[in-house]
Formats: C-alpha cells, sequence, structure tokens
C-alpha cells in the first residue's frame, strides 16, 4: 500500500491573523513556519513538519497531500493515474517547503492532491524517549493530528474510481440512490488503512471542501473542544454529536474565514475484506447526525 | 445607534456599535437561514433595500463579488450598518426563536438593545 495517509491540507483564510489565532490558540496546532503569507503547523502527535497550511486571500480549498511511503511508490502513482486519464504534473522538492519531490493530479472537480514521500521530520511534542501520553501544556483543543477531508465534487462515483483503482483505497461507507446494484453514488467514505476514512467525496453543484478534520483522543476530548469553542466564540456548526456513517464522534466548527473544521474520534477499524456499509437517502439525517436524525440545513449547503 | 428594518417581515432592532446584521437580528431573538457566520458561505445573503452597510472584515470576492454588492447583495454575517438601514430577506422569513425577546420588545422596543449590551 504505498499511500499512507493524508498529509496535509492547505487552505485560504480571509483574514491571515485571526486564522493564526484560530489554528494556534483554539486548534492548537504548533506552528513550524511562516513564509510568503503562509502559516505551517502539525498537531502535537505528528511527526512531520506540517499537516495544516493557511494562505491569506480568499477562503477555501488550494490542496492537499498524501504521504507515501517511498520514492518509488510516486512513479508507480504518476503511471497509473496517466494510465487511469486524470491530469498529473511533477513537483520537485522545495515547491512546498519542506516536502519532497512528487506528483500532483488534478480531479475532474478541479481539486488538486499531492502525492509525496518526503517531509522533514519535526518530531513529536512527546518526544519518543520514554513519553509521556501527551505534551504537558496543551493549548485550545490540543488536536493530536490532521485525519480526513470531505470534498465536494460533482461526481463521487467517477472520482471514487480513481482512488480505488489508482490509490489502492476501498470505501468503507457510502450513500447510494438505492440498494439496487446500479444505484447511483452520492456519497463515499475511501479508506487506505484502517480508519473509516482519509477522503470523503459528496456530490454538490460546486467542487468545494466541506470540512477538514482533526482525530482527537476520544468523546471526553471532543466534549472539552466544545466548551473551548464556547469560550473562544468559534461558531459551532453541529455537535458534539456522533455520525451513524463510520460512528465517529464530531464536532463541526467553522475556522475565521468560514472553512469548515471537524474534531473527529472514534470509528471503527477497518480491514480490506470489511464489506462495504450502504445508506440510503431516506436514511440520510441519522447517517450524518446519528442522534438529531435529521440535517441541520448547512450541511448540504456550506462549503467554501 | 442605526436601526435595521427587516421589510420582507415588518421588524425593525436598533444595531450596537460595530454589530453585523446577523449578530443584532440573532440578539433580538430572530432566526433565519445561515452558515459558517464568517463570511466565508454566502449562504446569508440578503437584499440591502435602503441604508448603507460597511464591512469591517475581509471579505472574499468569491463570496461576495463587486458586480453583487453594487446591486445591492449584502453578506448579513459580515455587514455592519453604519445609517438606518432596510434588508429583505431571500425566499424565507424571519423565525422568532426567542419568544421572551418579543416580550421585552414590546414592553421596551427602544431598550432591548441597550439592556443585553
Amino acid at each position: 500500500m504505498a499511500v499512507m495517509r493524508m498529509g496535509y491540507m492547505h487552505v485560504r483564510v480571509t483574514d491571515l491573523a485571526e486564522a493564526k489565532e484560530h489554528y494556534a490558540n483554539t486548534v492548537g496546532l504548533y506552528q513550524t513556519l511562516e513564509q510568503d503569507g503562509r502559516v505551517y503547523y502539525k498537531g502535537w502527535d505528528e511527526w512531520d513538519h506540517h499537516s495544516v497550511v493557511i494562505e491569506e486571500g480568499g477562503v477555501g480549498y488550494v490542496k492537499c497531500g498524501f504521504k507515501c511511503d517511498k520514492p518509488e511508490d510516486i512513479a508507480e502513482i504518476e503511471a497509473k493515474t496517466i494510465a487511469f486519464g486524470y491530469p498529473v504534473e511533477r513537483m520537485v522538492a522545495g515547491e512546498n517547503p519542506e516536502v519532497g519531490d512528487g506528483i500532483r493530479v488534478t480531479l475532474p472537480s478541479g481539486h488538486q492532491i499531492e502525492f509525496y514521500s518526503h517531509m522533514t521530520a519535526w518530531g513529536l511534542e512527546v518526544g519518543t524517549h520514554n513519553p509521556d501520553a501527551f505534551p504537558r501544556h496543551m493549548v485550545g483543543i490540543g488536536a493530536p493530528r490532521l485525519d480526513h477531508a470531505l470534498l465536494w465534487v460533482n461526481d463521487p462515483g467517477e472520482i471514487e474510481r480513481f482512488f480505488v483503482d489508482v490509490i489502492g483505497m476501498w470505501a468503507t461507507e457510502r450513500v447510494r440512490t438505492s440498494l439496487d446494484d446500479d444505484a447511483h453514488t452520492i456519497a463515499t467514505w475511501l479508506t487506505i488503512g484502517e480508519s473509516n476514512h482519509d477522503i470523503a467525496l459528496l456530490e454538490a453543484p460546486e467542487n468545494k471542501i466541506h470540512h477538514f478534520a482533526f482525530e482527537m483522543r476520544g468523546w471526553s476530548d471532543i466534549l472539552h473542544a466544545a466548551d473551548i469553542f464556547a469560550m473562544d466564540d468559534v461558531p459551532i456548526d453541529i455537535g458534539p454529536t456522533r455520525h451513524g456513517i463510520t460512528r465517529g464522534t464530531t464536532i463541526y466548527f467553522f475556522d475565521p474565514a468560514g472553512n469548515r473544521n471537524e474534531t473527529f474520534s472514534g470509528g471503527y477499524r477497518c480491514f480490506r475484506d470489511r464489506p462495504t456499509v450502504t445508506w440510503t437517502p431516506d436514511q440520510l439525517g441519522k447517517a450524518i447526525f446519528y442522534h438529531q436524525r435529521e440535517l441541520n440545513e448547512r450541511f448540504l449547503t456550506v462549503a467554501t | 445607534m442605526p436601526r435595521l428594518t427587516v421589510e420582507s417581515d415588518g421588524v425593525t432592532i436598533d444595531i450596537l456599535e460595530g454589530e453585523t446584521i446577523l449578530e443584532g437580528l440573532y440578539r433580538n431573538g430572530f432566526a433565519y437561514r445561515i452558515g459558517c457566520r464568517r463570511g466565508g458561505c454566502a449562504i446569508c445573503k440578503v437584499d440591502l433595500v435602503d441604508g448603507e452597510v460597511t464591512y469591517n472584515r475581509t471579505v472574499a470576492d468569491t463570496v461576495l463579488s463587486d458586480e453583487e454588492r453594487a446591486a445591492g447583495t449584502c453578506l448579513s454575517c459580515r455587514a455592519v450598518p453604519v445609517t438606518d438601514v432596510k434588508i429583505a430577506l431571500r425566499e424565507e422569513n424571519l423565525r422568532r426563536v426567542s419568544s421572551l425577546m418579543a416580550f421585552a420588545m414590546k414592553a421596551a422596543p427602544r431598550a432591548t438593545s441597550a439592556q443585553s449590551q
């Protein structure tokens, strides 16, 4: 399995100072670099140089990166992508600070996704020699690591084929128009490892980002995060609650530019031979917000 | 203190210094269709029928274009009234989510805003 995980998410923010306050002091990420109007962050339980990049000017998705195991994996993905038919270009070390050579694939939705195998090591905040369980002076909600993203795309079924056939992911859960074999895929949750999803795709009229998520240590940390959001006047979209899809516990909230963030925890371990779960649209309320069992008016309308 | 009138609903409220249209309406116990509250999603756009608003924070062009501004579109989560303003919601009505605020406004319509400061 060449791809290991989503390594970074890069988004635009309208006001860099406000966004820095949010990602450093509320989300509790560690700033590792500020350069050319971009700020780079990592969570305390991440070892690579950065996992979140914010860039001043506008709002919404710039790109995300998936980290591969070995340099050879990139050539393999490049060849497979060309055969598959999506545009791919090479990127050289340093194009993204502290990131090695790689490739950049443009999905039919216009979303750019980078694949790389090297990023400068920074180290876990707790170290690797007889480490403590968490940093003694955690800031804000103390998000440990980037987890996944949900993209709005015109055709999730089509783009799912890329992630399955080229990247080697598989769908843990899907929303389909019906339980029939020829049903249309409305949304899909794709994983490369044992987590519920590394990327999810939702059918929408525009190609945007719905949210990107941080993995928290459990439900109690999610509740603590909600308290911090109240203190910092962070708009909460919904939660704390549970998703029917993935069984994960969650809060959706917004950064100061209106990009949706999520704290996510739980879910079940996924193995490649696990059967894919199917949800039907009439149960979408329960699928998305398991306790409320109805969608709020923002879930299908708000994205950046 | 600017006054905000929601033409489509016949509601008038006071707007505090620096307060956005969204903040003023929610402080007075009303709700309508909003999204991120942070100027990113464009869901809370309303029509500015009369008066002037300003934006104290940067608004992305992709969210509110110059053409839209010129045509009277107003991003209510970021728009701060500088004069008395009149707006119209788009294809919806205000919802009153705090009936207690209705009692308060009826008792002292001009004092409601000041009390909650």
